[in-house]
């Protein structure tokens, strides 16, 4: 039995006996101009190290936090995201922790009284995770380590970020994978975050415990932290079950211990960090140099009425549609197919079937990978697929002036006429058309096939087509050849 | 209050007080926080606490970059050590 | 009495006035006021002014005229040491809104003076440079924090001076050395720029020679700051003479108060009675429980500000620290003071995981009690009276052995920092030794104007 016959024997093994329950923690980066509490530009990419750091951000004597509003609206509008229930009255407390990219000393959070209450997450499978609450609060700063010394870059030092914190509701590390999926869907749908996991604007950290099916009480937990794409949130979240119920099938459970683990991609495995019993203190406070949030039914809605759309709207209208569902998931990949795609749907539900599939199948097609995706609207896509509808384009042709469609130089123009400039259009002209086939009859190199269709011989018919297609330069619309070519031959 | 945990207390607050100092420290720190148990006298039952005197909330700004009045070279200046352009400290372990 | 700042013009000039405080700075360094003078850029400034009135040009409503400035202030001129070894060598790369706003109106900064360190202190001697002694009498404290403002103002060496009250450190200094001192509400101006002590009590205010200067500072000091978003609205308009209620805090005229202090008091109360005013006694007995509270949450935000003060950033790092961790405990160990250390173990300690409940939570709630107990009292009388503190000045060195006694000093200033109100201490005459002593008007949430215009009026009376 080979290694990996035996690590596949048990992986069904220890599905069947055990059962993992993971909880997960999401710091989502918000999509803001400036820091939560200083007027400094947010965005470091591409800047030297400490380009974005004020005299509020390097924690001088004397500096004082200035609140950003436009924080506490996309807080309002994830809460709404996470269907959850906006507190009207939140505030801001310290959490005290001494390290060199924490310029204060504490990190200016919401432990008591967060601005996201309770809600629930839906993922495209039907599962649900509840979502425990979710907190406006300031991201550290970045340490880079050298031979004896390490280095200090405040850029990302006061950073906004929302912490999602879910409820224990997951049990496959797939559904793990789907519910970071999701919130980052959520997150970017209502334009709280650029969703840039590259740069780090989604993290995950995620706490798992592996007990028998059935057991009344959970094992311990573990918690792997800093995840940073959905892969690694599955990975990470499938390694832990295995090797927790590794340790609990040889009657080693007591090997597994509470701790905090970091996860490699290179190796594919977690690996011991800190123990929970050197858990610190983080003596929270109240910060007394943030006056309290208290928001009134009207600001509230007043950002709602600006909501975008989210997922789960989409998702409904798609499939009342009838696009298939595997297909809308690799469309909601992308707001901005889903934003157009809705609009075509709303000219016409039949063309969105057609545009959805020409989503999948050939605009995100790897060969046209790098395309804006935001340059053809949905009336210039609902009008393609109509011209495919009504004959005047084949499905190769219409692929062709999709890609052109998404040219940025041909932003003004409509499908029809890239189709014309293209020549694509096929002949629906009955004239031209039967012009072309006497010429096709008159073939001598067709004189055989004519004779056996005469004679009955169905089959020869695709032949022809073959040749009237090749004569008008693949512009003829072939069921249409084929009614005008039966109807010569009597 | 023990030795081991005015000793805990020293760590949270990232002071390495001598023996001397303990015991002093040590002291005073019993004494005051003997003191301040008068409060229990006092029921506050149903009573809210007060974090900030002022009656303000909602006080934010817009969200748009202003300048400073310092830059990064007059910041990292003001660092004990400090090398490309970033803050230098012994290795984070 | 009037003013007694002297704006320069064409008859006295800029230099001239500078010049004459910086000498007489030096003249009085045995008093230990100062951290630094700012000699080189103070005469350079009065000189620019000078130049601005003989062209004609608008020089500000303060122009020429030195003031000394409490080293908690940050500016750009010369070195803001909070009076701590940590920031012994700390030059802000920035100035704080209040040092601006006087400097907008031309006033000349002269030199920064001592305070205790990090102004956790009622007396000046928890200073890194030395205690500062008092103006009457070398020998005793100059009260603190703000002893060095207070010192500079009684020797006039300057007409007034910068300063920052938390639980007492404008109010005690002024009363043990006979000067004004404003607390103003909390929120009235700007704590950008100013090393925080505790967010939630901080205030900046004045210290000055006359109760009409005093308040044309305050005024000028004022306003709303984008930097600060805790600060209000100017309010500072002037008050309206009229017949005030007035009521006298009973539980701080009898025991534990010096005979002289309750004699003195009683005679300025006297005069609020002549005034015309309508002065009754009042019982506030929830304000025992105040330097309590005080000890718990001014302890706990000190513990949380003085976490920035690592080593790693700017300030002071231990010589011989190696690793990280030796950075954050010896170069804090080091560039501390005792009165610091004390402060941030009480405050870590209520913070901390157990006690947070029973001592920072029971505590931030006694404080509603007062502050509604205020709201009560303000909702019968316009002003309250009591001393400012329950002895003269003290002998320099005479309380440092407890640090428990020392607290007990604050039990007349802490109560209305607690609550965020104004209050002003009001030079009420000396003892038969020569020691003054202040009377405090505390007033409710930006009565402000009353207070100094009640000061003005009884001052007029003399």
């Amino acid at each position: 039995m080979s290694e990996n016959m035996a690590k596949d024997m048990h992986k069904n093994m220890y599905a069947d006996m055990y059962e993992m329950t993971v909880g997960i923690e999401c710091h989502v980066q918000l999509a803001t101009k400036t820091k939560l509490f200083s007027a400094v530009d947010n965005d470091a990419r591409g800047k030297e190290p400490n380009a974005c750091v004020s005299p509020v951000d390097y924690a001088l004597p004397g500096m004082l936090p200035m609140l950003n509003s436009q924080a506490v609206v996309l807080a309002v509008r994830m809460g709404e995201a996470l269907g959850a229930k906006i507190n009207p009255r939140s505030h801001f407390d310290r959490k005290h922790y001494y390290y060199p990219d924490l310029p204060k000393g504490y990190q200016t959070t919401q432990f008591y009284a967060p601005i996201i209450g309770a809600g629930k997450v839906v993922l495209p499978n039907g599962h649900s995770v509840r979502v425990e609450h979710a907190h406006l609060e300031e991201d550290a700063g970045k340490l880079t380590h050298f031979g004896d010394y390490s280095l200090v870059d405040l850029n990302r030092a006061g950073t906004p970020l929302i912490e999602i914190v879910s409820q224990p509701d997951i049990h496959s590390a797939e559904d793990a994978r789907l519910y970071a999926e999701e919130l980052w869907r959520l997150a970017t749908y209502a334009g709280v975050s650029f969703g840039d996991l590259y740069h780090g604007n989604m993290r995950f950290d995620v706490n798992i415990s592996v007990a028998e099916k059935g057991a009344a009480k959970l094992g311990t937990r573990v918690e792997v932290k800093n995840l940073n794409s959905f892969r690694s949130v599955e990975r990470a979240a499938s390694f832990e079950f295995e090797r927790q119920a590794g340790l609990l099938a040889a009657g080693r459970g007591a090997e597994i211990r509470q701790e905090t683990r970091g996860w490699s991609d290179a190796t594919g495995k977690t690996t011991t960090q800190r123990s929970k019993e050197e858990a610190q203190d983080y003596r929270y406070m109240p910060d007394p140099d943030v006056p309290p949030l208290n928001l009134s039914a009207e600001f509230i809605a007043g950002i709602l009425a600006e909501m975008p759309k989210l997922p789960a709207a989409y998702r409904a209208a798609f499939a009342g549609a009838g696009i298939a569902a595997e297909t809308v998931e690799i469309i909601l990949g992308h707001q901005i197919l889903a934003v157009r795609l809705l609009e075509v749907l709303e000219l016409d539900a039949k063309l969105a079937v057609k545009v959805a599939n020409l989503f999948t199948g050939t605009l995100l097609a790897e060969e046209n990978a790098g395309l804006d995706l935001s340059v053809a609207s949905g009336e210039r896509l609902a009008e393609l697929a109509q011209m495919n509808e009504g004959g005047e384009l084949s499905s190769t042709a219409t692929k062709q002036v999709l890609v052109e469609l998404y040219d940025t130089k041909n932003s003004e123009k409509s499908a029809k006429i890239l189709a014309k400039e293209m020549n694509l259009l096929q002949e629906n002209d009955d004239e031209a058309l039967e012009k072309i086939i006497l010429g096709v009859l008159d073939d001598p190199a067709a004189a055989s096939a004519v004779a056996d269709v005469r004679a009955g011989e169905m089959k020869a018919v695709g032949f022809l087509i073959g040749l009237i297609m090749k004569n008008s330069g693949g512009k003829a619309n072939p069921a249409r050849a084929r009614e005008l070519l039966l109807k010569k031959l009597g | 209050m023990t030795e081991k945990e005015l000793q805990h207390l020293a760590d949270l607050s990232a002071l390495s007080l001598s023996e001397a100092e303990m015991a002093a420290l040590g002291g005073d720190l019993e004494r005051i926080l003997g003191y301040v148990r008068q409060l229990d006298e006092l029921d506050t039952t149903d009573v809210e606490p007060t974090f900030q005197v002022y009656e303000m909330e909602n006080i934010w700004r817009p969200d748009e970059i202003v300048a400073f009045e310092a830059d990064r070279e007059e910041l990292l200046a003001l660092a004990p050590e400090s090398k490309d352009n970033q803050i230098k400290v012994p290795k984070v372990l | 009495m009037s003013s007694v700042i002297k704006v320069a013009s064409e008859k006295v000039s800029a230099v001239e006035l500078v010049a004459a405080a910086l000498e007489k700075a030096k003249k009085f360094a045995e008093y230990n006021v100062f951290t630094s003078l700012n000699e080189k850029a103070a005469l350079a400034k009065a000189a620019e002014i000078d130049k601005k009135i003989a062209r004609g040009e608008k020089a500000g409503r303060l122009a020429g005229v030195p003031y000394a400035l409490k080293d908690n202030f940050s500016s750009r001129e010369g070195k803001t040491t909070a009076s701590a070894k940590m920031l012994e060598n700390y030059r802000a790369p920035i100035t704080a809104t209040a040092v601006k706003k006087l400097e907008d109106e031309g006033a000349i900064m002269i030199g920064r003076t001592n305070l205790d360190a990090f102004a956790h202190g009622g007396s000046t001697e928890n200073s890194y440079f030395g205690a500062t002694a008092n103006a009457h009498d070398k020998t005793r404290v100059a009260g603190g924090s703000s002893g060095g403002s207070a010192t500079a103002v009684a020797l006039d060496i300057v007409p007034f001076a910068l300063g920052t009250d938390t639980g007492g450190s404008i109010r005690q200094p002024a009363s043990f050395n006979g000067v004004y001192g404003m607390k103003p509400t909390f929120g009235a101006v700007s704590r950008y720029g100013v090393v925080a002590m505790a967010s939630s009590t901080d205030t900046i205010g004045v210290l000055a020679q006359t109760a009409e200067d005093t308040q044309m500072l305050m005024g000028l000091l004022a306003g709303k700051d984008e930097k600060d978003t805790t600060t209000l609205d100017d309010f500072l308009a002037a008050a309206k003479s009229e017949k005030l209620k007035i009521g006298v805090i009973s539980d701080f005229m009898g025991e534990g108060v010096d005979d002289e202090v309750a004699k003195l008091t009683k005679d300025y109360i006297e005069k609020l009675k002549k005034a015309g005013h309508q002065v009754s006694e009042v019982k506030m007995p929830i304000l025992k429980y105040a330097l309590a509270v005080y000890y718990v949450v001014v302890p706990a935000e000190v513990a949380s500000n003085l976490s920035r003060y690592d080593g790693i950033r700017y300030g002071f790092r231990a010589k011989d620290a190696k690793t990280l961790g030796e950075i954050y405990s010896k170069s804090r160990d080091e560039g501390l003071m005792p009165e610091n250390k004390r402060r941030i173990l009480i405050g870590n300690f209520v913070l901390s995981s157990g006690f947070f409940d029973a001592y920072y939570l029971k505590a931030q709630k006694v404080r509603t009690l007062i502050i509604k107990a205020y709201n009560e009292m303000f909702a019968k009388y316009d002003v309250l009276v009591c001393p400012v503190a329950p002895t003269p000045a003290f002998k320099i060195g005479e309380n440092t052995s407890d640090a428990l006694k020392m607290y007990l000093g604050d039990i007349m200033t802490v109560p209305p920092s607690l609550a965020g109100l104004p209050a002003l201490s009001v030079p009420a005459g000396k003892t038969a030794s020569g020691l003054p002593i202040g009377v405090q008007l505390i007033g409710a949430r930006r009565s402000d104007a009353i207070l100094m215009g009640l000061a003005a009026e009884i001052e007029g009376l003399k």
